[in-house]
């Protein structure tokens, strides 16, 4: 028997729309069109959603959850009847997820390098090149100060 | 025509296109004057933060950082200018929650007192798309020197861009025109695709659902008899030029689709030519395309 969690899903972080769990009546729109429920094994937003409100979502906060193979496509944010908005339901769980130290090291490392240069992306010699090639200045300084500070 | 009105931007170019895909900034100095639409550049913006990492791991982190892009833009009066879905979702999506009171916010506001910033809701990010359609197609084709006549063109959109359409407000979520229309202003053909509004799967984090997404909407584009596909995104741009490379080596499908970024075939289309726009360091050979350009 899965561990009940009564109150989980009004601890989920408030993104757009979260707050509107409890009126899923799953009907699967937000399935029809998912791309993550056509290609990956396993994932499929209403479950995802039913798991949240009965609780007993904590096997998709653990590590190699499904809730990371969802694009972000927001197309049952659209086709959602109830305004529960299944993407913001995810993001929440991912946030747990961070949390509890189960992301995965992809997404940890884009995260870490934010928090570290203040972009995705750290500028190097061979881009410097290639802007130059093109006519351009180098590349923008980012305030890595300032977001470091932001995130602690 | 009618002359386009002069209309002033502070550029917000992200991380993406000034760090990885410089050929996309490139072509935004280049073409966006042409148009009558003036950039300014100021010091001080970070990543944008990406939606899907960033914000998948905090949401109140994710939304501190737009805010504090937001508050830093805000300073000097002028709307920003994006030329990525990314950053229009996260700045858009952000200004929204900033100003709809959600509790992430407060968490947010108490992060950027620390800097000894606010940003108080009154600048906005705005996609290129965008900007170019409110001033209308026509504005663009003025602007027109070498039409693009005989190139087949598969838009695609990319979901931040359009989605949520509530909050983005660019287009209709699933049966959007807009940017198709600012594409035929270059004289090309545009070609709908079955899934035109699909995803291109490059946020994911399944590898292989990943690059099946991107290939099977390239084989419609295909099917549809594009010479090519546009964006208006560097990260569905990347997912789909160098995606390519791999989806050959892992799918064994080789599509051959030239990928474009609309500012490259705005600037080629006034006149700019090829060698000054990165074309070379696409992944995908771009040379078959270009060749389908009536002379």
């Amino acid at each position: 028997m899965p561990k009940v969690s009564p109150g989980f899903a009004e601890s989920l972080s408030k993104v757009e729309g979260t707050g509107k769990l409890g009126y899923c009546y799953q009907c699967s729109a937000c399935v029809a069109e998912c791309p993550a429920a056509q290609h990956c094994e396993g994932f499929n937003p209403r479950e995802i959603v039913l798991a949240s409100i009965l609780g007993v979502a904590d096997h998709l906060t653990e590590a190699g959850s499904v809730i990371w193979q969802c694009t972000t496509c927001y197309k049952c944010y659209e086709r959602c009847p109830q305004g529960t908005h299944p993407i913001e339901v995810v993001t929440a769980l991912k946030n747990v997820a961070f949390e509890k130290g189960n992301a995965p090291e992809g997404v940890v490392a884009v995260r870490d390098t934010v928090k570290e240069a203040g972009f995705i992306i750290v500028a190097s010699d061979a881009l410097e090149k290639r802007r130059a090639e093109l006519g351009l200045e180098s590349a923008p300084a980012a305030p890595a100060g300032d977001i470091k500070r932001l995130l602690e | 025509m009618a002359k386009a009105e002069a209309s002033e931007y502070t550029l917000f170019l992200g991380c993406m296109i000034p760090l990885r895909y410089p050929q996309i900034e490139a072509a935004a100095r280049k073409a966006l004057p042409r148009v009558g639409v003036k950039v300014f550049d100021i010091e001080g913006f970070s990543c944008c933060p990406e939606p899907w990492s960033v914000k998948g791991a905090d949401l109140a982190d994710w939304l501190a950082i737009a805010m504090r892009n937001l508050a830093v833009g805000e300073k000097v009066g002028r709307d920003m200018l994006v030329l990525c879905n990314g950053c229009y979702s996260t700045l858009t999506e952000a200004a929204h929650i900033a100003s709809d009171g959600s509790e992430a916010k407060e968490v947010a506001e108490k992060k950027l007192k620390s800097l000894k910033l606010t940003y108080a809701g009154k600048n906005k990010a705005r996609h290129v798309a965008g900007v170019l359609s409110d001033m209308g197609p026509d504005a663009v084709a003025a602007s027109i020197t070498r039409p693009l006549e005989g190139l087949k063109v598969a838009v695609h959109h990319g979901c931040h861009l359009l989605r949520p359409a509530a909050v983005m407000g660019f287009d209709d979520p699933f049966e959007p025109a807009r940017l198709e229309a600012l594409v035929e202003a270059l004289g090309a053909q545009v070609v709908r695709y079955e899934g035109y509004t699909d995803c291109c799967g490059k946020a994911t984090q399944d590898a292989e659902a990943s690059l099946t997404m991107a290939s099977d909407k390239m084989a419609a584009m295909r099917a549809a008899g594009a010479h090519c596909l546009l964006t208006v995104c560097p990260a569905c741009f990347e997912q789909f030029d160098l995606g390519q490379v791999e989806i050959k080596r892992k799918l064994g499908k080789d599509h051959k689709l030239a990928t474009f970024h609309y500012l490259q075939l705005l600037a080629l289309a006034q006149g700019f030519d090829a060698t000054e726009l990165g074309f070379k360091r696409h992944h995908v050979d771009v040379s078959g395309a270009l060749a389908k350009i009536k002379k």
